[in-house]
């Protein structure tokens, strides 16, 4: 099977390889697997609290090219823009950028999956956080 | 379950309606493939997963002695091409069904439960989180093979040892559950279990073989790495 360029191309110089503190509440954590070839991604951000916009991305994927072009693609494109936002990247967005082939749609899956665990860790976090903050706030504000 | 409960097409050559088997049972023509048949048909078999493999042997040779191109020379280029036809859907049935994991995610994609690219089930985190870590000190121990570190690689060989070890064990576990399971599907078939109850032990089989393939994805890059080296 012939890879596009573009795959070729995030293959070979994958943008925003690494990885994040887990335990920051600014970050989420997002970790799924393709069970169909057992392939495991880990995709990061980091989140402005104040402005609810995504200021960094960090991925971490063992598997073939197009997980990894497609994981390289998913944090380019989740940066700059807000939570809400970046929930709306569908897989369908990847495969037609990276022009992916049918059998290789689910590593395209992978990275929308990995945006939306991600993005879920990261409210999660914000949920436990204004739990405890709100309290401290409401009597701290006037 | 009989093999078809729709009524087969009448035999092109006879009229007769066929039977629903590979050869016509009035005038003994080969016959074309129906699309519903499935592979478990095509060997007369019901749809069950415990099956004896040297019984599946038996057929296959019996089956593609029988549809063998050969005998089919000097018929006509009709017939002949339906003994190709089934001749190669026997060698794609044989090959699916004599291993027990392709034999039940055919079985699963048969009955809608497993496609290609829509499989939203998740492996448990925990298993994951493994799969990832495993995943990483592979990395380093190329690393640190690529640049010659002696010390590191067989201190980071030594650890991926036990955890291979450890996955192995995984591995032959998971095994058994798939194994139990297809006895319980078996069971729930001899006594015309309903739907529900079947989509639900198909749901656990489609489970199983999700956690499977992480697992042997990784015995197998584990065993790579680890025979590859040259000092290990
Ligand atoms: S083949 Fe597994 S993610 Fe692409």
């Amino acid at each position: 099977m012939a890879y596009s360029d573009k795959v070729i191309d995030h293959y070979n110089n994958p943008r925003n390889v690494g990885s994040m503190p887990k335990d920051d509440p600014k970050v989420g954590t997002g970790m799924v697997g393709a069970p169909e070839c057992g392939d495991v991604m880990r995709l990061q951000i980091r989140v402005n609290p104040e402005t609810q916009v995504i200021e960094d991305a960090k991925f971490k994927t063992f598997g073939c090219g197009s997980a990894i072009a497609s994981s390289s693609l998913a944090t380019e494109w989740v940066k700059g823009r807000t939570v809400e936002d970046a929930l709306h990247i569908k897989n369908t967005d990847i495969v037609r950028e990276l022009s992916l082939p049918p059998v290789k749609i689910h590593c395209s899956v992978l990275a929308e999956d990995a945006i939306k665990a991600a993005i879920g860790d990261w409210k999660r976090k914000q949920g436990a956080d204004e739990a405890q903050a709100s309290a401290a706030t409401a009597s701290a504000k006037e | 379950m009989s093999v078809s409960s729709v009524a087969s097409p009448a035999c092109w050559n006879c009229g007769a309606p066929p039977g629903g088997g590979h050869f016509c049972i009035g005038c003994g023509k080969i016959q074309p493939l129906a699309a519903a048949d499935g592979y478990f048909a095509f060997f007369g078999l019901p749809e069950k997963l415990d099956l004896d493999a040297a019984d599946l042997d038996r057929r296959y040779l019996a089956l593609s002695w029988k549809l063998h191109p050969d005998n089919f020379v000097r018929a006509e280029e009709f017939e002949r091409n339906l003994s190709l036809d089934r001749s190669s859907v026997l060698n794609d049935a044989y090959r699916v069904l004599r291993d027990p994991v392709s034999r039940a995610e055919y079985l699963l994609a048969r009955h809608g439960v497993r496609k290609e690219g829509q499989t939203k089930q998740q492996a448990p985190p925990e298993l994951l989180e493994e799969v990832f870590e495993l995943n990483e000190s592979l990395e380093e121990l190329r690393a640190a093979r690529l640049s010659g570190d002696a010390a590191e690689s067989a201190a980071l060989g030594k650890r991926l040892e036990a955890a291979g070890r450890n996955f192995q064990a995984k591995l032959a576990e998971v095994d058994a559950e798939l194994a139990a399971a297809f006895r319980e599907w078996d069971a729930a078939l001899d006594r015309s279990a309903g739907e529900d109850e079947r989509a639900r032990l198909m749901a656990r089989m489609n489970e199983i073989l999700n956690r499977r393939s992480y697992i042997r994805n990784l015995v197998a890059g584990v065993t790579h790495e680890l025979d590859g080296a040259p000092d290990a």
